[in-house]
């Protein structure tokens, strides 16, 4: 019996409940709006030392650019990134939800997670959806064997590359790649490639556009380089547009004042998860 | 060569037959001739066909959204005919203008409003006023209403089905008095004494009904015009900017005045208030 | 025809120097025909905790209430306030649960951190995907329209009145150009001991 302080959990996974209306509303004529895009440059390489993530930072709704400067690198585990290009949310739950996972599956085996695994997992998870969660990925990492890069298509088959791109701009990056990558790039070396990748991407792909982003895992450490360069960068406003206080007409003002008797501040001490 | 002459080629090394061209471009201006007689689609059947040309290959809805959306109104008298407009031009839910004038001044004994397709209402006025024009240097005196609006009738209904998209009053003085004539792309043609066109028309009639008589006043005519439309752009998303009232006299149109709907809201808004604090 | 775009709205919310504002349009209607002039769309979640729904209007009731009891509820377990971050998380969650069936809404937020009273606005796309940017976020069928203001007027560092100011202007300009949203606005401007709502004179048309 749910009650209010002890409610039933809910079940677990996505929610269908909405489906029927929405087709009936769809049936009517009413077009079902489209979600964010990334529309996407992202990049991954195997280096000397371990391996370099590149992405892009633009995500567009239709022709609109929604946002500009969102972060596609996604967090897996400590020794794995994740750049994800499609449907905007998917990629980012997704990773989410495999990043949790591969984090239980380190404390329960008590090892770093080999990248295998979060391939594995990954390809599994979108192979289940047949396709219909939109995520194009990238997935690199270092472990125990080395470095890895693997590219994920939405609909669940991966490929095990020393160099990947994914999204509208792939084509552009992989043009780079393919004439500069070579086995052993030293860490410049490698993190050039991949900024000119993805300023290719940047400058060829409607799709794709502001900064570039990277992220260098070698084994034992992470450099998240966010903004790691302004492609192209915007021009600054020449005047101010500011309005004169009193310009809007106003019918009504209501202030409510909010007093804030106390302040505490309950640090929370982090979970420990060293192993 | 043989195959290129086949292929209708002779000329492609020397451009000199440049005749298909200048074809295509006698085709499609054929209306700078003769102003009833519109450039056709390229492709057999278009009647049934054009619906395609609302999506692209792939499927996409084309953007083709021209301006629409309007309240006009106009309504006979004792004191002649009233018309009254609203200015908004849409383009889907963009609001292109509210300014846009959507009475036409024909001549100085007629008038024409404007609903449906903007580009459709102001290029067929624009053939019924030179029409009106020739008539009156033909036959040393002005058309009647009636003749005019059947003109317009009949111009348009050459094209009935092909996507024309118009609503029209036509409002004069003749010999007979006062007219005022209903005329649309479907084929419409109909004289009355009260009409409201366009989508914020239901919302205009509600008003236009309830105050309208025979024995108005001018003054009084006027305000029951401008309240019926500024009612209409109120709920009408499609309708709205400055409300345009003119008055078809026996010495011919005189035009009355524009208000910005904000200043008309708040207005009526403060008289409202008023009358209710009235004891 | 998008179901977005069904009622009509104009929303934005902009961050200033520790404030941030959120304004709404007040029409609620069915496409051309204009219902009400007096449709909430912008909901107090907490003290400095503002919660915009553009969007379909049925799923703005429902979300909204969806989203009170979820916030109560954590409230009453947790014993402390909800931060807006939070709330962006717990939003953005139950939307992606309904991946394949979404709520027609693109929520937006705008609030002060409860204890350090930090700006943070953000808005998120039907299903959840979150955007948090620096300066501002809009949404609705005006949307289009509120970008160009907001790109032209947004300046960093703004205090309470020149928010209100730039905020207020945004709004109007954009649904003046846009046939279904606009009839009133209502802008609310969030500071550290104060909440200031104002109505706004507006074209009625």
């Amino acid at each position: 019996m749910a009650m209010v302080l002890a409610p039933e959990i809910p079940e677990s996974g996505f929610s269908f409940e909405n489906c029927k209306r929405n087709a009936d509303l769809t049936k009517k004529g009413f077009a079902v709006p489209k979600a964010t895009k990334t529309g996407t440059t992202i990049v991954g390489i195997i280096y000397k030392d371990g391996v370099i993530l590149g992405a892009d930072t633009r995500a567009t709704e239709d022709t609109t650019v929604a946002d500009k400067n969102c972060m596609k690198i996604h967090y897996l585990a400590a020794n794995m990134y994740c750049c994800g290009a499609g449907t905007a949310a998917d990629t980012e739950k997704t990773n989410a939800m495999i990043a949790s996972q591969l984090e239980l599956h380190r404390l329960n085996t008590n090892r770093v997670v080999p990248v295998v695994t979060a391939n594995q997992m990954l390809r599994q998870y979108l192979f289940r959806y047949q396709g219909y969660i939109g995520a194009a990925l990238i997935l690199g990492g270092v472990d125990n064997t080395g470095p890895h890069i693997y590219s994920i298509f939405p609909h669940g088959s991966t490929d095990k590359l020393p160099y990947a791109t994914m999204g509208s701009g792939s084509l552009a990056a992989m043009a780079v790649f393919e004439s500069r990558w070579k086995p052993n790039l030293t860490e410049e070396e490698g993190k050039q490639v991949v900024r000119d990748a993805i300023a290719a991407g940047i400058f060829n792909d409607l799709g794709s556009g502001s900064n570039v982003d990277l992220c260098v895992i070698r084994k034992g450490s992470v450099d998240y380089l966010r903004t790691y360069d302004e492609a192209n960068k915007k021009g600054v406003r020449q005047a101010s547009y500011r309005y004169p206080k009193g310009t809007t007409a106003v019918l009504s003002t209501k202030v409510k004042n909010v007093v804030v008797e106390e302040v505490s501040v309950r640090h929370i001490e982090e979970m420990d998860t060293s192993s | 060569m043989a195959l290129a002459e086949i292929c209708g080629l002779q000329d492609f090394d020397t451009f000199s037959n440049e005749a298909p061209l200048q074809g295509d471009v006698f085709n499609y201006t054929k209306n700078f001739e003769n102003n009833m007689n519109l450039g056709l689609p390229p492709f057999p059947k278009f009647t049934e066909n054009l619906s395609h040309l609302s999506k692209d290959e792939s499927g996409r809805e084309l953007k083709i959204k021209f301006d629409h959306g309007t309240t006009t109104l106009g309504f006979q008298y004792q004191g002649g005919v009233v018309l009254a407009v609203d200015s908004r031009a849409t383009g889907g839910d963009f609001i292109g203008s509210q300014t846009m004038k959507k009475i036409v001044e024909i001549n100085d004994f007629l008038l024409g409003t404007l609903a449906g397709g903007a580009a459709d209402c102001v290029y067929w006025d624009r053939v019924l006023a030179k029409q009106c024009r020739m008539y009156e240097l033909r036959n040393r005196e002005r058309i009647s209403v009636a003749a005019a609006s059947k003109l317009m009738a009949n111009m348009v209904y050459n094209y009935k089905g092909m996507g024309l998209s118009m609503g029209m009053m036509i409002a004069g003085w003749d010999k007979r008095g006062p007219q005022l004539y209903y005329v649309d792309s479907e084929g419409t043609r109909t004289p009355g004494q009260v009409f409201s066109v366009g989508s914020g028309s239901i919302f205009a009639f509600g008003v236009l009904d309830a105050g309208y008589k025979w024995e108005l006043k001018d003054d009084e005519a006027y305000e029951l015009g401008r309240r019926a439309i500024y009612h209409a752009t109120h709920r009408d998303a499609y309708s709205g900017g400055i409300v345009r009232v003119y008055h078809m006299k026996s010495t011919g149109w005189v035009h009355i005045d524009n208000n910005d709907c904000m200043d008309l809201h708040y207005k009526y808004q403060q008289q409202k208030e008023d009358s209710l604090n009235e004891v | 025809m998008s179901i977005l775009t069904y009622n009509g709205s104009a929303m934005v919310a902009m961050k200033g120097d520790e404030c941030v504002s959120i304004a709404t349009d007040k029409r609620f209607g069915i496409q051309a025909h204009t219902v009400s002039m007096d449709f909430p769309k912008v909901f107090e979640m907490g003290p400095h905790l503002y919660l915009g729904l553009p969007g379909l209007a049925t799923d703005i009731a429902t979300v909204y209430e969806k989203l009170r009891f979820r916030k109560n509820l954590f409230e009453l377990r947790e014993n402390r306030q909800m931060s807006p971050q939070i709330f962006g998380a717990m939003v953005s969650n139950m939307l992606y649960e309904k991946r394949f069936g979404p709520f027609f809404v693109e929520p937006m937020i705008a609030g002060l951190h409860p204890q350090t009273f930090k700006p943070y606005i953000c808005n998120m796309d039907l299903i959840g995907c979150r955007n948090e940017p620096v300066d501002f976020v809009t949404g609705g069928s005006a949307s289009a329209q509120l970008f160009g203001m907001c790109e032209s007027l947004w300046e960093p560092n703004m205090g309470p009145d020149d928010l209100f100011e730039t905020t207020s202007q945004a709004l109007v300009n954009a649904f003046d150009r846009d046939a279904i949203s606009g009839w009133g606005a209502t802008v609310y401007i969030i500071e550290k001991d104060k909440v200031t709502t104002r109505e706004l004179k507006t074209r009625m048309d």
